[in-house]
């Protein structure tokens, strides 16, 4: 695999160019005439290779913030800012084009597609950018092999361990080697050893490839860890 | 809400426009320039204009970068506005037949029509160019939208044998059933004449490619059906868990298929069946008409004998053959019958029609040399009338004949008989007069001489000399033949005639061969009148028919695919999570419409073909069978059936068309759904 596109990892948290940048994120949702307002101004800034840790009492908001960071879904008011290009001005095609490239999305559900083997689902991003088939599963044999799972290439979701789909879920976020992990929860539901060892896997790869990365977990141990760790509050990002 | 472009309604609109002059224009040249039909000129000038509106919306899509809805509905809208003046300024003939000009009414209808048209064809093209990404830069790969297609229909190698073997299994039993029964009643029949009765199998032994293809198709139903028990004997042997559950979608996946199969089955079937009985009337029509009648605009047709040979070195001419026709009266005795009497050559006759083979007593040729008619032994029918078996009257007529050799001929010497010119009668006139070959009938014409208070009828005593069977109805109860001369003595025309019979190398051409012919003969006065123009009602009948049974049978079709979208929309509903998976991985909605595309138009075209196998097996199996016919109702013995690739492939064509339209509906809700909308489920 080598360092393709190794960006150098950045010890500053603070950086001049960020590779994204949230800029007074507002999120509300309308339940009848109830107004819940998830996000109330959320700003940061993310450096090219920088990894942070995401956490928060349940229900505060964390799923949301990353998919709305993650151009999934459009805010109620403020910008998501990639290289200082707002990405919700891009068309509905460049978009889609600039998250199979530079996003990698772990879901807290990990939602792999049921009906595919864990190669196809891992090849799938290479697929949807169009990659020949036999590269696409080429790479994706590659990123099952970093994440340790190359014995379980042609099992599908149903007959994987529950860390194993984590594990499968994480190298289909990386097969493409994205810029942006957004990492929602990946060691729920995971006993403690099995999660630590998808963190280190995590780390390691930040470390290896210079995949700068959001990681939302609910693990004090796991978040202190990380470089630079953030805490969402009443609808705003701070610093913890 | 999208922004209106005017740009693209702008050029929507100067395109539909001039597509709606080239329809004008097209349709105006051609039938000015050409040999066309107005049937055909009208196909050629429509399809033309629906393929142009069908392009417009194509490229209209890209400029407004969607479906561009507004858009082609403002410039349709206006297209109809200006059809509507420009119709109104043109004065353009009615299509109903009482008027000549069309009303404003009719051109209201028009106008609406071309409106509608421009824009439904045009969101039709519309949604290619969306699929293939019309928004941004255009993608016309799909190979990933195909897999995941194929995961979604569960088109693995196990159910694309099973539905190769559904589709194929019952149209080759239906293929075997027919040559099995075919042989079956080629056994019985010759045993019943007696012959050195040959087994089944030695008289399917022929058809060499019938057989191997009915055994394969029993083998493989054998087979299917051993491995059908052995799976259910392997299911009742599973725990209850092991079972793997079907997700409903499957099962209506299924329903689909064989909806549009049941659809594409009947349609195929049916349309056949009608040009089995269009074939059979043109076969008739042409047994006894000619191809085209050379006719002059004057009375006076003497100069023939000098026509003829031009006519007959026009290439494309197969034969002519010069007639006299005329209303006459037969008579006999007591029985007066409305008749055409033609005069023909029957030395020619027959390279112009079937008249000769159509002889079943007597013959033609007896009608200018009547000196051959029997007097005093009965001419035995030939080998047809005896197939004609159950043809009680004619068994009848010739009986008494038998009985009573001379009783229509009482009191008149055999030498005066002899000298009676001939005449050839229909079967159903010969029952109708009650008369046989030898007997007398007498021909009376209203056009006689001038007496006192008028025009005195003028009667003449003929001798049949031959009875035809033409399969019509109307022929054979109609028309009678005498031989040239005997004709222009009667009418009193002199050399003259009413014009020559045509036949040419190509029925279909006879349109534009008689033009050639007239052409050849330097135009005015003669001219030609085809097949098709001589029995236009009844061809125009048949065709209306045939279009009314295709539209209502289409409506089928069109309930299948209310089927497909039915099972589009569950899968979509189904699959939500999925869609919003592959959007966040960076699946555009061109991609997502895609794969809902393909699965729609793969059912459409599994059941297509299953149909259309089923349709033509249906139709050998009909024509091998021999479905049995009133021949009393229809003057028909058996089920007719023509297949016309022509219009399998217009039926196919129809059932994926429709296929296509149904998946526009889910596939575009699929598109439009958010990345988030279905990961916020569960
Ligand atoms: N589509 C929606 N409609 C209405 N309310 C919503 C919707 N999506 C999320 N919410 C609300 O927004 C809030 C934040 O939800 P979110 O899923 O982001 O929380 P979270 O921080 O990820 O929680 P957890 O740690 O349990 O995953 C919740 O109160 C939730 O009820
Ligand atoms: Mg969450």
């Amino acid at each position: 695999m080598g360092e393709v596109e190794a960006a150098p990892v950045r010890e500053s948290p603070r950086i001049e160019a960020p590779l994204l940048e949230a800029r007074g994120l507002h999120k509300s949702y309308w339940l009848g005439e109830k107004e819940i307002h998830v996000l109330r101004g959320a700003s940061f800034a993310l450096g090219p290779g920088e990894m942070a840790s995401l956490v928060g009492p349940s229900g505060v908001g964390k799923s949301t913030f990353l998919h709305v960071v993650g151009t999934l879904d459009p805010p109620t008011a403020g910008q998501v800012l990639y290289d200082g290009q707002d990405a919700f001005a891009m068309g509905e095609e460049p978009l889609a084009r600039f998250r199979n490239r530079n996003i990698g999305f772990v879901f807290q559900f990990h939602y792999l597609l049921p009906e595919f083997t864990a190669l196809e689902n891992t090849a799938m991003p290479a697929l949807i950018g169009r990659m020949p088939r036999p590269e696409a599963e080429q790479v994706a044999r590659q990123m099952l092999e970093t994440v340790g799972l190359s014995h379980r290439v042609e099992h599908k979701p149903g007959e994987l361990s529950g860390g194993e789909q984590q594990r499968v879920a994480l190298a289909r976020a990386l097969v493409l080697k994205p810029r942006l992990l957004l990492a929602d929860e990946p060691t729920g539901n995971l006993d403690e050893a099995t999660g630590e060892g998808i963190h280190q896997l995590l780390v390691d790869l930040n470390q290896r490839l210079g995949i700068a990365a959001i990681v939302v977990t609910h693990n004090p141990r796991l978040a202190e860890r990380m470089p630079r760790r953030l805490r969402l509050q009443e609808g705003l990002v701070i610093e913890a | 809400m999208k922004r209106f472009v005017w740009r693209a309604a702008g050029v929507a609109l100067w395109l539909q426009v001039s597509a709606f002059a080239g329809q004008l224009a097209l349709r105006h040249i051609l039938s000015s320039k050409s040999l066309l039909s107005p049937d055909a000129l009208l196909f050629v000038s429509f399809g033309a204009e629906a393929v142009a509106f069908l392009l417009i919306g194509f490229l209209v899509s890209f400029l407004a970068g969607g479906f561009a809805r507004r858009e082609l509905l403002v410039s349709a809208g206006i297209l109809a506005v200006i059809a509507f003046a420009v119709l109104h300024r043109m004065k353009p003939p009615s299509f109903s037949y009482d008027k000549f000009f069309a009303d404003t009414r009719e051109l209201v209808i028009w106008s609406g029509l071309t409106g509608v048209g421009a824009l439904l064809l045009g969101l039709w093209g519309a949604s290619f160019g969306v699929l293939l990404g019309a928004a941004e830069t255009p993608d016309l790969r799909f190979a990933f939208e195909a897999g995941i297609a194929r995961t979604h229909l569960r088109l693995n190698r196990r159910t694309a044998a099973m539905l190769v073997g559904l589709g194929l299994v019952p149209p080759g039993l239906l293929f075997a059933a027919g040559v099995f029964a075919r042989a079956y009643d080629e056994t019985v029949r010759s045993r019943a004449l007696g012959a050195a009765a040959p087994t089944s199998l030695s008289s399917v032994r022929g058809d060499a490619a019938a057989v191997i293809l009915s055994a394969a198709a029993v083998v493989a139903a054998l087979f299917l059906a051993g491995r059908w028990l052995q799976a259910r004997a392997q299911l009742a042997h599973l725990q209850p868990g092991q079972r793997r559950k079907r997700p409903a979608t499957v099962v209506m996946t299924a329903i689909s298929i064989a909806g549009v199969s049941v659809g594409v089955w009947a349609l195929t079937v049916v349309l056949s069946v009608m040009s089995g009985f269009e074939a059979d009337l043109k076969k008739k029509i042409l047994g006894t008409n000619a191809h085209a009648l050379l006719l002059k605009y004057s009375s006076d047709f003497s100069e023939w004998k000098s026509v003829m040979p031009k006519v007959v070195s026009v290439p494309g001419v197969a034969g002519a053959s010069p007639f006299i026709l005329n209303e006459v009266i037969l008579s006999q005795g007591q029985t007066p019958t409305g008749a055409e009497l033609k005069g023909i050559d029957p030395e020619t006759a027959g390279s112009v029609n079937e008249l000769p083979r159509q002889v079943i007593a007597g013959e033609l040729s007896w009608i200018s040399d009547p000196t051959q008619i029997p007097v005093r032994e009965t001419a035995k029918p030939r080998d047809k009338a005896r197939l004609l078996g159950d043809d009680q009257y004619l068994q009848d007529t010739f009986e008494r004949k038998e009985a009573h050799p001379d009783e229509l001929a009482k009191g008149i010497p055999p030498e005066t008989l002899q000298k009676m010119p001939g005449i050839c009668v229909g079967k159903e006139m010969s029952h109708a007069l009650r008369a046989w070959v030898g007997d007398v009938i007498q021909v009376i014409t209203p056009l006689g001489d001038m007496g006192p208070t008028g025009p005195i009828p003028r009667s003449k005593s003929f001798r049949v000399a031959c009875i035809l069977y033409s399969g019509m109805y109307e022929y054979d109860s109609k028309f009678a033949y005498i031989g040239i001369p005997e004709a222009q003595k009667f009418f009193r025309m002199g050399e003259s005639i009413t014009g020559l019979e045509l036949k040419f190398k190509d029925v279909d051409a006879a349109r534009a061969e008689g033009r050639r012919v007239v052409a050849a003969l330097g135009g005015f006065p003669y001219r030609a009148k085809d097949w098709a123009e001589l029995n236009r009602n009844l061809f125009s009948a048949l065709k209306l028919e045939k279009l009314a049974m295709a539209i209502i049978l289409t409506f089928i079709v069109l309930v299948a695919c209310f089927n497909i979208l039915s099972t589009l929309i569950m899968l979509v509903l189904e699959k939500t999570k999925e869609i919003s998976i592959l959007k966040s991985m960076g699946a555009r909605d061109s991609s997502v419409m895609k794969i809902f595309v393909l699965e729609g138009l793969v059912i459409g075209a599994i059941g297509t073909a299953m149909g259309l196998l089923l349709g033509l097996a249906s139709c050998s199996f009909i024509e091998r069978f021999g479905l049995q016919l009133d021949p009393d109702v229809y003057y028909i013995s058996n089920l007719p059936v023509n297949v016309d690739s022509g219009q399998f492939v217009m039926v196919a064509f129809i059932a994926v068309a429709l296929s296509y339209l149904a998946t526009l509906y889910p596939a575009t809700k699929a598109s439009r759904l958010s990345p988030v909308d279905g990961l916020r489920e569960d």
